[in-house]
């Protein structure tokens, strides 16, 4: 299903975690249904988001979070370039499990809530979430000079805030050219 | 969390044991350790209350003894204990390899059988995730029928079970959990308490394996290790975290904790989130007792 968002062309993959099981516990459970969802994430092409829906399920016990979602983020830098996971759907309960997991785990996944706005979940420090927020309201590309100038820092300050945003899956970078014809990296967000 | 160290509790007198719990496990074996002395009996004449994680404990000790080729003793006097023995499913799981003395009569072991579980989860072994998963399944319900859990606190103490059981299998080649789950008191004071043992390699032994921890030299220290955040067999970033949340579970319904493994044991009260560490008689693998106060609102 095409994004709306008209400057980031993307194409959404679903993956529904209810049909596994409104209670979903142990590892042992993750690790079986963790070849269903590292399929989508071999078709899903550069710049797709990867959506698992987690309405329905009322709890995942941490070892479950670790393995599915924990293993999940881990893949992506190296696996998955340029994909996004985002989870939706997440009951409260869930939702506090996951976030205590990606926490212990020094993680962090997009959560897309019921307006359809994302929000970073997991081990989240302001500094990130502000600097994740100032490019998804871009709707579009951005590069670290033009960051250093909204964020009001230095432009080391920002390299680093980008190289660990895209670490962690949550940030696209691309080769771009500048408008004096020189190659830099552009970054992009889900917005 | 932290630890303090304690005396040690592993030899003291030889006291008339009338409740079996995690506590008096110990005092027990300090009487005679059926591992480390000839005397391969466990003596629980006198006893007259056997609670969920003494249940797992015993249990797992005798597996232990089995695995070395050697059929341990029961001695127990009390009718009721040794109906509530059958009832709840102890003698399912080590009736094979045990030797109850005096010896339970066929019709009446059949007799009490019939009768009523006395527990909420009776003494039950899980070797795969998805046995877990079902016994979880299980837990959840049975606090929600009939303790009248909220869902999420019912959620809690099985993802608490879960994290803790995994261990077993997860750690150990060929092992299992043996878990067990009983509500005491009353009122305000009732209490829910939850058993899970097992008689693998222990904490020390497993944490040896990363190369990490090689350094370690006690059981005590392994249990320090192992409930940080983060430590584990396995260099994994996702592994060594079962234990931490247990103890944050555990923190957050103000409940307590107690961690035995090997010669070692420590306890954790969550009122004061702090933990007191104790050498003990030594028996092999792990054990976990976990109390929380009852949501129950039946």
């Amino acid at each position: 299903m095409p994004h709306p968002d008209p400057t980031l062309n993307v194409m959404e993959h679903r993956f529904a975690l209810a049909k596994y099981g409104k209670q979903l516990w142990t590892r042992e459970r993750a690790k079986e249904i963790r070849p269903d969802l590292s399929a989508i994430f071999d078709k899903a092409q550069v710049g797709d988001v990867i959506v698992i829906d987690a309405g329905a399920v009322e709890v995942f016990d941490f070892s479950f979070a670790n393995e599915l979602f924990g293993k999940t983020l881990l893949s992506l830098p190296h696996e998955y370039p340029g994909r996004f996971l985002v989870v939706e759907h997440l009951t409260k309960y869930a939702g506090e499990n996951l976030s205590k997991a990606l926490e212990s785990m020094g993680l962090v996944i997009i959560e897309r809530n019921g307006s359809g706005k994302n929000r970073l979940l997991g081990k989240v420090h302001g500094i990130d979430e502000t600097t994740f927020a100032v490019i998804a309201r871009k709707r579009g590309s951005v590069t670290a000079s033009e960051l250093k100038d909204e964020l009001g820092i230095n432009l080391t300050a920002v390299n680093e805030r980008l190289t660990k945003l895209t670490n962690l899956g949550l940030v696209r970078r691309e080769k771009g050219t500048s408008q004096a014809g020189r190659e830099q990296y552009e970054y992009r967000a889900l917005s | 969390m932290t630890t303090a160290s304690s005396e040690n509790e592993g030899a003291p007198p030889a006291p008339t044991i009338t409740k079996l719990d995690s506590v008096s496990f110990d005092a027990l074996l300090g009487t005679n350790n059926p591992f480390t002395q000839g005397d391969l009996s466990f003596d629980l004449r006198g006893v007259r209350l056997i609670t969920a994680s003494a249940l797992t404990q015993l249990a797992a000790a005798i597996l232990a003894l089995n695995q070395r080729g050697q059929s341990p003793t029961v001695l127990i006097d009390d009718l009721s204990v040794r109906s509530y023995l059958v009832r709840a499913g102890f003698l399912e799981v080590v009736g094979q390899v045990t030797n109850i003395e005096p010896p339970l009569a066929t019709s009446w072991f059949y007799e009490a059988r019939h009768g009523m579980n006395p527990m909420l989860i009776e003494l039950s072994k899980v070797e795969t995730g998805n046995e877990l998963s079902n016994l979880l399944d299980r837990i959840v319900e049975t606090l929600r029928s009939r303790l009248k859990y909220r869902k999420y606190d019912a959620f809690d103490v099985a993802t608490a079970v879960s994290e803790t059981a995994q261990n077993s299998f997860d750690h150990n080649r060929g092992m299992y959990g043996l878990i067990a789950m009983q509500v005491y008191g009353k009122g305000a004071r009732r209490f829910l308490e939850i058993g899970v043992a097992d008689c693998g390699d222990g904490m020390l032994a497993t944490l040896k394996r990363n190369p990490k921890y090689s350094l370690l030299i006690s059981d005590l220290d392994a249990i320090r290790e192992a409930c940080k955040l983060g430590v584990s067999e396995h260099e994994d970033q996702t592994r060594g975290t079962g234990l931490y949340h247990l103890l944050e579970i555990a923190f957050e319904h103000g409940g307590s904790v107690q961690i035995r493994s090997g010669g070692g044991k420590a306890r954790y009260r969550m009122d004061k989130r702090m933990g007191w560490v104790f050498g003990v008689p030594s028996v092999p693998g792990v054990q976990v007792a976990l109390t929380l106060p009852s949501k129950g609102r039946g």
